[in-house]
């Protein structure tokens, strides 16, 4: 792992420094920030709809800061999904568009500890930003609504973190894998679209990692869930494509 | 006495892309601390043979090594003695040039207490230092410098050099040169370019790669004086016809030719010329104004090794 110290370094301060300080944990924190109000706002706004449009009643529920949490929980589900699968494309791909990836390899730094520190300081910022939003999200919420429990927001983020971190592995390969980032992009979707697919299967979700988004509504909701498989198969699965991603670098001609 | 272990030594070298041969059983040796010339019309193979050492590309078949080190098994190992600049340097931009050494300098392994005062000292070499600009805002003359610049950080036994001048305004040219030049003995260097006044100016030993084959490795005095057409060119004070008769009958002339007091002479056998012109000269009672033996150029040189098809 020559080397990886220094390029591991080099990834924190281009995360703080450039675009990318702004879209992963940009969106965590504004989500965070909103998901509480726009919980507080939407049946206003729902009835407000409504009374412009004779003939139709709509009723809806108080709104509660379980309400809130849900709503953060959507949005991490899918907005910041989205901008993981178009943020981890370029991990690999842009640096060897741009060149740079040339000098860093001709310098005693294996490939394997490149795509590692590559890997490692996506996941650390996902950890920071995601502890970071979730806190935030809970004052918000608490500031918004009557006190609520926060183990179950704590416990649903935990589970997709940990499905976050099998999609930035799976990225990863994908950066590795084809040449240009928006290929990389596209296989991302389709891993995603795949996944989605697979959780109408009941074995699927029951003994792989489709089942960590069925997990993570269940720990939302308070309700029993079965994750052992689930996060089980998501780590095994995570270092694998990880290994995978590593091994094909090293045989890849610059 | 054994022989020292050569800087680079490629055997049987191969690469293959398809149907395209861009290397074929490459063999040279690079004597270690010297200055090597790599020269070659564009897709000769030069970049090809620079992936290679550096480990961004494998060989097809056939063996690199750097320092008696087998590139294929301790890749990541040799390249810590050695500088790379590619021919067009790829930087982060949001970097700082003294960032970007000092980055350079990390993934090497200089030690923390060494590597500011060596980032300094190279920054001035580069004529970049104070510039506190990110390099995305450099031209491609500043990259170029800087790119040497970071080759230069690990204090390398071997530099590989990409067009390192292309680049660069005379001035910085030249500024390189001196460096590269300055390095003799301590550090091997291994440059290819196009630009064949630089070879000539620095370089100690010399390939010519085309089409993915190599034409010629030499000293650069040797190649000059292999190429040369052994011609001679003489001003006498005096009549020089009789003297044009006289050589004429000599067996090693092979042309002879005057303009007034102007012979020039094609000889088969130059020393035995310059030997028997100036008795011919004195035995005539002429004076001798002027006496030259002609030399070939590098770039007469390349041009009668790759040919017309080759450029």
């Amino acid at each position: 792992m020559s080397g990886f110290g220094a390029f591991f370094v080099k990834e924190l301060r281009e995360i703080a420094r450039t675009w990318r300080i702004w879209v992963i944990p940009g969106m965590m924190l504004f989500f965070a920030v909103t998901s509480p109000i726009v919980a507080l706002l939407t049946p206003t706004m729902l009835a407000s709809l409504a009374g412009s449009q004779p003939g139709i009643e709509i009723t809806i529920p108080d709104p509660t800061g379980a309400d809130a949490y849900g709503q953060f929980i959507k949005n991490l589900s899918q907005l910041v999904t989205l901008a993981l699968i178009i943020a981890g494309a370029g991990l690999v791909s842009a640096e060897r568009s741009a060149g740079t990836a040339i000098l860093v390899l001709t310098k005693p730094i294996s490939r394997s500890a490149f795509v590692l520190a590559k890997l490692l300081a996506e996941l650390l910022l996902l950890l920071v930003f995601a502890a970071i939003a979730t806190m935030v999200c809970l004052a918000v919420t608490r500031l918004l609504f009557p006190p609520l429990a926060a183990a179950p927001l704590l416990g649903a983020v935990a589970v997709w973190l940990v499905s976050a971190a099998l999609l930035v592995s799976v990225m990863t390969f994908c950066s590795v894998a084809f040449p240009s980032r928006g290929a990389a992009a596209g296989a991302g979707l389709g891993y995603l679209f795949a996944t989605l697919l697979a959780s109408i299967w009941p074995p699927a979700v029951r003994y792989s990692f489709v089942g960590l988004s069925d997990g993570i509504a269940k720990v939302l909701g308070s309700k029993p869930a079965e994750l052992g498989w689930p996060l089980a198969t998501a780590a095994i699965a995570a270092v694998a494509i990880t290994a995978a991603a590593a091994w094909v670098f090293e045989r890849q001609e610059l | 006495m054994s022989t020292p272990t050569p800087a680079v030594s490629v055997r049987a070298l191969t690469k293959r892309f398809g149907n395209a041969t861009a290397l074929d059983r490459v063999e040279f040796d690079v004597p270690a601390g010297s200055v090597f010339g790599f020269l070659g019309p564009n897709g000769a193979g030069k970049t090809t043979l620079l992936r290679i050492l550096t480990g961004l590309a494998r060989p097809t078949s056939g063996t690199a090594s750097v320092f008696g080190v087998d590139l294929g098994e301790r890749g990541t190992e040799i390249r810590r003695r050695i500088g790379f600049l590619p021919d067009v340097p790829g930087f982060y931009p949001w970097m700082t040039a003294a960032e970007f050494v000092s980055f350079a300098g990390r993934l090497v392994g200089v030690d923390v207490a060494t590597l500011p005062g060596r980032v300094e000292a190279l920054l001035d070499l580069a004529g970049l230092n104070g510039v506190s600009t990110r390099i995305g805002g450099y031209s491609r003359g500043m990259k170029q410098r800087l790119g040497v610049a970071q080759a230069l950080v690990g204090a390398p036994d071997l530099l590989l050099l990409d067009e390192p001048t292309s680049a660069l305004d005379p001035i910085g040219r030249r500024e390189v040169l001196e460096m590269i030049a300055s390095l003799r003995g301590r550090t091997t260097v291994f440059f290819s370019t196009h630009i064949l006044a630089d070879v000539e100016r620095v370089c100690d030993t010399v390939a010519i790669l085309d089409r993915g084959r190599l034409a010629a490795f030499d000293t650069v005095a040797d190649l000059k004086r292999r190429a040369a057409t052994e011609r001679i060119s003489i001003v006498v004070d005096g009549d020089a016809a009789e003297l044009c008769e006289r050589l004429r009958s000599r067996p090693w002339v092979q042309a002879i030719d005057r303009d007034g007091a102007t012979l020039r002479i094609v000889a088969a056998d130059l020393a035995l010329a310059c030997r028997e012109v100036p008795e011919a000269v004195a035995s005539l009672r002429l004076g001798l104004r002027r006496f030259e033996v002609d030399e070939a150029s590098l770039e007469e040189v390349f041009v009668r090794v790759v040919g017309e098809k080759g450029r």
